[in-house]
């Protein structure tokens, strides 16, 4: 057996290295190959099992009442109230149309930042402005604004341009993604080379070209991820749609579960069945695009 | 070429978006129905009344937001009127009302709009709750909560216990009384008698002052004041006599308590009796209610104002005076039990007759009629809700968190609420 | 090294500009086109983003009631605010938060990440799904469920502990255990995404320098250290840093934790974290110039502590120049 030698690391990766530039081969799965042991298996499992325990409780809760949450040994099992407490869900507060509320902003939000976040991150990664390193810390450093503090100006000015009460108030503040840029110009700049640029530049292509034909296709997966991160993190908003809107019929999914719980005796059952409804959309797409927004948090994360 | 197309293509889609942003805003009609805009929170079925009100007066139209809890609706009132955007009407719980009405320049002075007329309705405490140092009227009472106790009757009985209110306010004529009761209880079962000493004791105790946090000239007593301290030595005692299931109000295991009996006394405005029952769905009968010692007392109600910029105050006004008369409040009780704040609702023979089947058929009206009769007034500043909160806190870090010592606790909370809202 | 892109195959005549004042306008705006591009989002993010941030800093220098009183009294806010017991407390508390629930957390994702990097591994996508679910529920249900799970009397978590023969714990009113109580949400809900990340990234080390460094005789803890770590340096100083500048935020958890005591997360403050405390003073106090200079001060913390962290991930070896 060698003994490690101060240089260890760096023979380790010269010799890795020359065996393994290769411009003609794409990503190939690169794993410890061999028989996956059952433990692995068993581990994963549980790790699944803590994943989805605090939403099976919510579907217990909701249709056992608050009961359930109240007695030794807890209630395990979904209870049977789950149609009545369902149609109460529907009937004391407009949630259908909350929930088409709710699709609007998160998707506009989501494909909003998709596309000014991919063009300011090229911008940042690309393009050589004055002043962009600045700018950039700049916007790195609005990240360390909490919401809770932007709210009241950012509310003044809502209601300066008379945006109170309505969607776009919603959507518009959220598309300035601070962490939106951070992840692209990260993206862009670990994916794209300068050479590449250089090349179609002087193959005589102009900057939108150049970010329409070849910076987007290759970031698609990149873009789309952060657009669905940022549909589920609106329409988990509460707080700002909470103080901008108070027409009901406007209210999103997250505002008319709150209208079930009482001023002052919280039914958890009416509550819980409440969350559980709203987040069942989330599921629904997520089952749908799931694997893309797994794959496409793979493609196009950090390489290198 | 195509990316001038493409450019295009983005830059109509932000008109686009700019437009529709323009395109909104209210439209105000040169005829047709009065709007009224009117924020209130959650729990009150104010949907219900305001419906009833726009069916009654078809020249107005009520548009009614239940904005959240009433905390939240204080939250959206400040963030309104910071900005300038306000609402006709709000109704703000009497937790959040000091500090909102403490620049009386906020709210629209009801007096201007006919106050005086109804004032004599009320009663004088809940109404001049809301009157301005300048005596400028900010706000109407729309109800009260009223101070009593709700006790398991079932758990009493096997305690050895009476059950009857009469009898078991008898047992406890004075706060020393009840103390002793509530020893004799847990020595008996072996189980706490009140869920913690803050929300059953102190907060009855601190009510019942003639002179709390504030003195008569607005200055902060809350450190010198005689009754405050023995107020809080009291609830002190009980927290450490081993009577309290320390049970945070509202918190987890406190619903579930109400629900299985973790304790057998519970201080109960008249708000509290729903959260009992929607907490202990399966529990009518075996509960009742009966005063407290000393019997005065008031924790809860809220006021209706009308902001400064408001686009309808009239229209809003009329709807106070339809939505808060004396029969509208009796009838708001009946239906929902909110405690009127108008004299006549509460001295009516149908509030007095009223029976709760959850309580054992108990007259729980008449109960809280007795407290709300017997209440003498304090007054109030702006920080009486944060002095207030400070002081439940310090008796929670004794009673239920166990951090504090009883003997350090006085001071812990002295220096707590000096820290809080400056010297 | 950069992942290198097959190249597109030469372009035909029509990038050519056809005349030389086209191409002079075609210059001009080649030099304008990066601000038009970044335009929409800096017009939004300056009115949204960076305004709030200015604005914060001004009203720190003042006693500012939000529908009162604004009188400026310099750093005064910034005297009482390093006197004040309850900014330390909230201090202590955000920091053992952050590190409770980030720590474990990336470690807990790094090793996951690893077993699921297995070619032969049946039902991946499922496993990899199954980790993004805490993701996308709401805060505020799961609050209410964790509290619940975390009851003294009735809670899930307690009832476990008692076949081991452990007295109920009162995690909610206790520091730490309330701490246990929020690490372990803002851990549960961060996982699974934090785990793909670092999944993506090893899997993107070729195998070959592997199969290397087996032929020279590196054992499995020499790899790790030596080839997967400085492989990995990229997305792990991505992870700290979001991880951080999250982390020292927290806030929703805390303020539903404890309905005893909202704004306080319990009567002792013992999960009070400095996002709280703000909105404590802002929303519950209405002294919003002392709620700004809270966010001033968070904002210095995170700055430094996010830089610390930063410049302690460049510290591991990089594995190409």
């Amino acid at each position: 057996m060698t003994t490690a030698a101060p240089n260890r690391e760096e023979e380790v990766l010269e010799t890795a290295e020359a065996m393994t530039v290769s411009p003609e081969s794409p990503r190939r799965r690169r794993s410890p190959l061999g028989r996956v042991r059952w433990w692995v298996y068993a581990l994963l499992s549980l790790a699944v099992v803590l994943c989805a325990f605090p939403l099976y409780w919510m579907l217990v809760v909701a249709t056992a009442g608050n009961a359930a949450a109240h007695q030794i040994p807890p209630q395990l099992i979904p209870g049977d109230q789950g149609a009545r407490i369902a149609e109460l869900v529907f009937t004391t507060v407009p949630f259908i149309q909350s929930l088409g509320n709710s699709i609007i902003v998160a998707t506009s939000v989501g494909v909003g930042t998709a596309v000014l976040c991919s063009l300011a991150g090229y911008a940042f990664a690309k393009i050589e402005f004055r002043g962009r390193n600045v700018l950039f810390i700049i916007v790195v450093l609005t990240m360390t604004v909490p919401m809770q503090l932007a709210i009241i100006p950012q509310y003044m000015v809502i209601s300066a341009i008379d945006w109170v009460d309505t969607l776009q108030a919603l959507i518009v503040p959220g598309l300035a993604n601070a962490f939106g840029i951070f992840w692209m110009r990260q993206h862009i700049s670990s994916t794209i080379s300068d050479e590449l640029i250089q090349a179609a530049k002087l193959d005589g292509a102009g900057t939108w070209q150049i970010f329409w034909r070849i910076v987007f296709p290759v970031v698609r997966p990149a873009a789309f991820v952060l657009g669905l991160l940022n549909f589920v993190s609106t329409w988990n908003d509460f707080l700002w749609p909470f103080i901008v809107l108070k027409s009901p019929e406007l209210f999103t999914v997250q505002l008319a579960i709150r209208q079930l719980q009482n001023s002052r005796a919280i039914d958890l059952g009416l509550a819980m069945a409440g969350s559980f409804l709203a987040t069942l959309p989330l599921l629904i797409v997520f089952f749908f695009v799931g694997r893309r927004l797994v794959g496409g948090i793979m493609d196009g994360a950090f390489k290198g | 070429m195509k990316f001038r197309k493409s450019v295009a293509g983005v830059a109509a889609a932000a008109l686009a978006l700019v437009v529709t942003g323009c395109a909104g805003g209210s439209g105000g009609d040169a005829s047709g129905p009065v709007e009224i805009e009117y924020w209130s929170f959650t729990g009150i079925d104010a949907t219900a009344k305001a419906e009833e009100f726009e069916a009654a007066n078809p020249e107005f139209k009520v548009k009614i937001t239940e904005v959240g809890s009433s905390a939240e609706t204080a939250q959206a009132v400040t963030a309104a009127i910071a900005s300038g955007k306000v609402p006709d009407l709000v109704l703000i719980q009497d937790d959040d009302l000091p500090k909102l009405i403490a620049n009386p320049g906020n709210f629209i002075d009801l007096n201007t709009l006919g106050a005086e007329d109804i004032a004599g309705d009320y009663y004088d405490w809940t109404w001049e709750s809301a009157t301005a140092e300048d005596g400028a009227q900010l706000g109407v009472p729309t109800d009260t909560g009223g101070l009593a106790y709700a006790y398991r009757t079932d758990l009493f009985a096997a305690a050895g216990l009476p059950t009857d209110p009469a009898e078991v306010a008898a047992l406890w004529p004075t706060w020393e009384d009840f103390l002793a009761v509530g020893e004799q209880y847990t020595e008996a079962t072996g189980k706490p008698f009140i869920d913690s000493a803050a929300n059953s004791v102190f907060r009855a105790t601190s009510n019942q002052v003639t002179e709390q946090y504030y003195d008569e000239d607005g200055e902060v007593v809350y450190d010198s004041n005689p009754q405050i301290r023995d107020a809080y030595d009291l609830a002190l005692d009980a927290a450490s006599s081993g009577i309290s299931a320390k049970l945070g109000a509202f918190s987890e295991g406190w619903s579930a308590g109400i629900a299985n009996g973790a304790f057998a006394v519970m201080v109960a405005p008249s708000w509290m009796l729903g959260v009992i029952k929607s907490n202990a769905p399966d529990g009518a009968g075996q509960w009742n209610i009966t005063t407290i010692p000393g019997v005065g007392g008031n924790w809860g109600g809220s006021h209706l104002l009308i902001p400064k910029g408001a686009e309808h105050p009239e229209a809003a006004w009329e709807f106070i005076k339809a939505n808060q008369s004396p029969e509208a409040q009796l009838q708001l009780f009946l239906d929902h039990g909110n405690f009127p704040a108008a004299t006549a609702a509460v001295d009516s023979p149908e509030l007095a007759d009223q029976v709760d089947p959850y309580f054992s058929d108990s007259q729980t009206g008449r109960v809280l009629g007795q407290s709300v009769a017997a209440l003498k007034p304090f007054p109030i500043g702006p920080e009486t809700g944060a002095i207030g909160g400070e002081f439940t806190n310090a008796l929670n870090r004794v009673d239920i968190e166990g951090t504090t010592d009883a003997e350090d606790s006085w001071d812990d909370a002295v220096s707590s609420i000096k820290n809080s809202i400056g010297d | 090294m950069s992942i290198t892109i097959e190249r597109p195959a030469r372009p035909d005549r029509a990038f050519r500009p056809a005349s030389t004042r086209r191409a002079r306008m075609r210059a001009r705006w080649e030099g304008t086109s990066p601000y038009v591009y970044i335009a929409p989002f800096f017009v939004i993010f300056a009115i949204f983003g960076l305004l709030p941030l200015l604005y914060n800093f001004v009203i720190s220098l003042f006693d500012w009631n939000p529908i009162g009183e604004q009188t400026f009294i310099g750093f005064d806010n910034f005297t009482r605010l390093f006197a004040d017991p309850r900014f330390w407390n909230a201090t202590v508390n955000t920091l053992g938060i952050f590190v409770l629930s980030t720590v474990p957390q990336l470690l807990l994702a790094l090793g996951l990440a690893h077993l699921l990097n297995h070619a032969r591994l049946k039902a991946a996508n499922f496993f990899r799904m199954s980790m993004l679910v805490p993701y996308i529920t709401s805060v505020a249900a799961t609050t209410i469920v964790f509290a619940q799970l975390f009851d003294r009397d009735y809670g899930m978590l307690n009832w476990l502990l008692s076949f081991i023969g452990i007295d109920p714990i009162a995690w909610v009113d206790d520091r730490f255990g309330s701490w246990v109580v929020v690490s372990t949400m803002v851990a549960w809900r961060w996982f699974g995404y934090n785990t793909l990340l670092y999944l993506a990234a090893l899997q993107a080390i070729p195998r070959d320098m592997y199969e290397a460094a087996e032929v020279d005789g590196a054992g499995a803890w020499h790899q790790f250290r030596f080839l997967t770590i400085p492989s990995l340096r990229p997305v792990i100083i991505f992870t700290v840093i979001t991880s951080t500048i999250g982390g020292l935020q927290i806030f929703t958890e805390p303020l539903l934790l404890n309905p005893a005591a909202p704004l306080t997360c319990g009567s002792s403050r013992q999960c009070q974290t400095l996002v709280l405390f703000l909105y404590e003073q802002g929303f519950g106090q209405y002294a919003f110039g002392y709620g700004a200079a809270i966010g001033v001060v968070l904002f210095l913390i995170i700055v430094v502590i996010a830089g610390f962290n930063f410049l302690i991930s460049t510290r591991v070896r990089g594995g190409r120049s």
